[in-house]
């Protein structure tokens, strides 16, 4: 189906036609209906639906625990303010491959380019759950209310942009499946520029949501609130980002076999040892700017009670440990001691920053937040959905398998 | 009242310097370990050949 | 200047006019100053009149405040109540304190809204505009305070905090809390004045009075104003707040938003073009 046939009114309507049967093709689903993950995931989603239903009639106090003193919760908390920061391997495997041009790193582009646009898609999208008048979500963007002086307007419109951003970059994919050849020329050409526009809305929207607590300092306890959050979430997001990778990348080659070349499996093991050197080194930096702040802000005093304990298993067990781990398997090729470093990296980021935006936040209130039952499902009804559709499009179109124009750039 | 006392600002900044040469010295370090791996066949490594440097 | 500004103006000017009294000609832009209200908890009996005045006067539902002992417990507001009395034992008898939304000089609910929903006016109240508020309680984590309180069991929620009654201000008239209290704790004016008189009456006095007015200087300066008998710490004030207004805690991350724009890109074309340049000297 080539889109430079001749567009006449009968050939139109044919083509059309063409194309929605190979949607409805395209739709239905493909290998079994009853595996394990489906048979988890179904009820989960449609029960997540029912709830929502629920939240939108009788308001957010019906289906969660948020309250006066703790207004963010999980969804805020974990999809939004988590979930993106573990998207973050999309900016610095884009990084890698179109601005440093290393190729060695191309075959996992797309499927990492397709994870952060699916993750930001359904994660930041899932915080129009917890807006409590999402109608109003377009006041900042249509020009009715610009709050310039707002970091959520800046994170907000990052978000917007980057999901535009990454759709071009993934969109030469798209065409393939199609067999739109003209329009992916097109795109491919767009690829760079929305892969440098795509690098720098990431280093401000992940810092940018650090700078959204930056006014809560009184509230934030002092082990975690400091003026350099921004920089941390941002340092933070990088080996977060690469730590994704490194887990999707192990769960995909299990479930997509089928799809992959076996030589590749190797190379596969290579770029992990890469991407593992480049978590080691973002974690060191990272644990450094950790210690400068601790010195700066004399955090020793503060170490004497619960919170320090906390506060330390965070940095230690979480931060500097997988840091050491890393280092250890890239030098003696342990690629076992990886994937342990990687679950711990992805762990230390949820703590950072379920501690920051929920834990230690109103540290002092009598009253303490836990999400209720109801805010899980639909948590887990989000994560479960981008599963879903990450499936679909990998069962389609030429994500994990080599695309037919290998070779040429993509 | 603040304004009344003896405050130094920049108390800490002796500490500050040590700790960025220790972490100037350290990350020398890390990056010449990274950069050498042991040239071992890991337990699931098949069919691909590990070249000793790679420019990663 | 657009045509919302300009309405903004005549309005802020219309309203300093008309509470200031006679005025030879209309204020220029930038002559508005701040009305506040000045609270001198030394005169308060806790009769909680101004609770009442404000529920009425905002659709809320008014406490019984003869018959429901709320004095027993510590309140806070809620999305039902913009203003509460609180009563602390301290070792110069009790105390009342009124509590409610601060008017700070920079707030930062009003920095933090994405939607201009929470905003500070031309003559100092701070005011949640329903048409835009998308509902994300960023102010409720942004407010030092911990005032703006949020109707989580409607569909259609709103934020409810002490608007300083800016309609009635405009009007010409007090707010409703100062309007009804019996015995003058609460005095309303210019913020200036309410400065002047408030030193004057800490300084004749030195036995009665701590010698602070809160809310001079804490996260900048607030509309509201107070005084005490004993240290404000004895009656739920935070006191570590310091005294940088709260915008600028974000200050420097948003100024810093267009360099990072500006330069990255060109940093990453570069970077771009020297790798391209490598790749084909190889």
């Amino acid at each position: 189906m080539d889109s430079t046939a001749a567009v006449s009114g009968g050939h139109l309507g044919r083509e059309l036609r063409g194309f929605g049967r190979f949607l409805l093709r395209e739709l239905k689903p493909r290998g079994k209906l009853i595996t394990p993950f489906n048979v988890i995931s179904l009820p989960i989603i449609v029960l997540g639906i029912a709830i929502l239903i629920v939240r939108f009639v009788r308001g957010l106090g019906s289906v969660t625990n948020l309250s006066q003193e703790v207004p963010w919760g999980l969804w805020i908390g974990f999809d939004v303010v988590t979930g993106v920061a573990l998207a973050g391997g999309a900016y610095v495997i884009t990084f890698v491959v179109y601005v440093m041009r290393l190729e060695k790193y191309r075959p996992i582009v797309r499927v990492t380019i397709l994870n952060g646009l699916l993750a930001y898609v359904f994660y930041a999208g899932a915080l129009v759950f917890d807006l409590g008048r999402p109608w109003n979500i377009i006041n900042p963007i249509i020009g009715n209310s610009f709050g310039y002086n707002s970091v959520l307007f800046l994170v907000a419109w990052h978000f917007l942009l980057y999901m535009i951003a990454e759709f071009v970059e993934f969109s030469p994919v798209v065409a393939e499946w199609l067999g739109w050849k003209r329009v992916r020329r097109l795109l491919r050409s767009l690829t760079l520029g929305a892969v440098i526009f795509g690098i720098t809305l990431s280093t401000l929207h992940q810092s940018g949501l650090g700078a959204l607590f930056l006014m809560a300092k009184a509230k934030i306890h002092p082990l975690w609130y400091t003026e350099f959050i921004p920089i941390l979430f941002f340092v933070s997001s990088i080996a977060a980002g690469l730590s994704m990778i490194i887990i999707e990348g192990t769960i995909s080659h299990r479930v997509f076999k089928d799809q992959i070349d076996p030589r590749r499996h190797g190379t596969f093991e290579e770029l992990v040892f890469g991407l593992a050197k480049g978590a080691a080194i973002s974690l060191f930096v990272y644990y450094f700017f950790k210690a400068l702040i601790f010195i700066h802000e004399q955090h020793w005093l503060l170490l004497g009670d619960a919170w320090g304990v906390w506060y330390l298993i965070e940095v230690v067990g979480f931060v500097l440990t997988p840091c050491v781990l890393f280092a250890y398997a890239v030098r003696n090729r342990r690629l076992g001691v990886v994937r342990v470093a990687a679950l711990l990296t992805v762990t230390g980021i949820v703590l950072n920053r379920l501690n920051i935006s929920i834990i230690a936040f109103n540290w002092r209130s009598e009253t303490h937040y836990y999400p209720s039952w109801m805010e899980i499902v639909v948590t887990l009804m989000v994560v479960f959905a981008e599963i879903w559709v990450f499936r679909w499009v990998v069962n389609r179109m030429p994500v994990l398998r080599p695309s037919a124009h290998a070779g040429q750039e993509t | 009242m603040e304004t009344y006392h003896y405050v130094n600002i920049f108390e800490t900044k002796g500490l500050e310097y040590l700790l960025l040469i220790c972490f100037l010295v350290l990350f020398v370090l890390l990056i010449r370990y990274l950069e050498r791996p042991k040239p071992e066949e890991s337990s699931e490594n098949r069919a691909s050949r590990v070249t000793r440097r790679h420019p990663c | 200047m657009n045509r919302r500004e300009f309405l903004k103006v005549t309005g802020a000017a219309g309203a300093t006019l008309a509470a200031s009294g006679a005025q030879a000609e209309p204020p220029k832009k930038d002559d508005t100053e701040f009305v506040g209200v000045l609270v001198d908890t030394t005169r308060c009996i806790g009769c909680r009149s101004c609770e009442s005045a404000c529920s009425q006067q905002h659709g809320l539902p008014v406490p019984d405040i003869e018959n429901d002992g709320a004095l027993e417990a510590k309140r806070n507001t809620s999305e039902r109540q913009r203003t509460v009395v609180n009563r602390y034992e301290t070792d110069e008898g009790p105390v009342f304190v009124k509590k409610q939304c601060m008017h700070c000089w920079q707030p930062a609910c009003a920095a933090a809204c994405l939607t201009n929903a929470m905003y500070k006016t031309r003559s100092g109240p701070v005011i949640w505009r329903q048409g835009k508020c998308m509902g994300c309680r960023y102010c409720m984590i942004s407010c030092p305070f911990d005032i703006p309180k949020f109707e989580y069991d409607r569909w259609n929620p709103r934020i409810e905090k002490c608007d300083l009654c800016a309609e009635r201000i405009a009007q010409g008239k007090k707010p409703a809390c100062v309007a009804a209290c019996p015995t003058d704790a609460l005095m309303f004016g210019m913020k200036r004045d309410l400065i002047e008189v408030a030193r004057v009456r800490v300084y004749n006095h030195p036995k009665r009075y701590v010698r602070k007015i809160y809310g001079e200087h804490e996260v900048g300066g607030t509309g509201w104003l107070y005084l005490s008998a004993v240290p404000f710490e004895q009656l739920g004030f935070p006191t570590h707040l310091g005294t940088t207004p709260y915008p600028e805690f974000t200050r420097d991350f948003l100024y810093g938003v267009p360099v990072v724009l500006f330069g990255l890109p060109a940093l990453l074309l570069g970077l771009n073009l020297l790798a391209e340049r490598k790749k084909q000297e190889a």
